[in-house]
């Protein structure tokens, strides 16, 4: 795995962490209070869940996909990282208004 | 203003004790020890919600001292029928 690949990979595990942890609060709210909007949130970290299980699963386990990655310029590559890094940088300012 | 009191209240980790502040709060303004008292619960975490609902402009001291109550701000009271909407849905009264 290329230095890029792995950063890759690592953010979308950390993403699929917090998403977790968002919906832990968001199941047990609205488990408990039934409002529309927890369960909107509880929607978007569902769909937001599928997305990064799906990279993790091209980033480590779709050999043409690692191939074209590695293969890739690194304007691509760095494109790419960002997907999942941006996500991440958003998750992590959600999780903080959400934990506190 | 609507997002941010459906937020705070209902889809964060502290809603339901913040919802329980606010409720406290509506019977008449307190400061956060008689809160902490009131409510039964630690003083620094009525505190630390405290904080969150003054950041998010929901209420506010009443004065610099220590021993300020906390008051609703216009704008929580300018949505007041939003406001009760959410406290029914979070915790209904008996």
């Amino acid at each position: 795995m290329t230095p890029l690949l792995t950063t890759a990979v690592i953010a979308a595990a950390i993403n699929v962490l917090l998403l977790l942890a968002l919906g832990s609060v968001w199941v047990r709210n609205y488990r408990q209070h039934g409002a529309s909007h927890t369960l909107g949130l509880l929607v978007f970290a569902a769909f937001l869940l599928i997305q990064n299980g799906l990279w993790l699963y091209f980033y480590r386990l779709h050999p043409a996909f690692i191939r074209w990655f590695v293969n890739a310029g690194t304007d691509v590559q760095i494109g790419m990282v960002l997907l999942c890094g941006l996500e991440t940088l958003a998750l992590l300012i959600l999780f903080r208004i959400t934990w506190l | 203003m609507e997002g941010v009191l459906w937020y705070v209240l209902a889809s964060s980790r502290g809603g339901p004790t913040r919802v329980r502040i606010l409720r406290a709060l509506d019977e008449r303004p307190q400061n956060a020890n008689q809160l902490a008292t009131g409510l039964d619960m630690d003083y620094t975490t009525i505190r630390h919600h405290l904080e969150v609902l003054t950041k998010n402009n929901v209420v506010r001291r009443s004065g610099d001292e220590y021993a300020a109550v906390y008051l609703f701000t216009d704008q929580a009271r300018s949505n007041w029928e939003l406001v009760e909407e959410i406290l029914e849905t979070v915790d209904p009264e008996e």
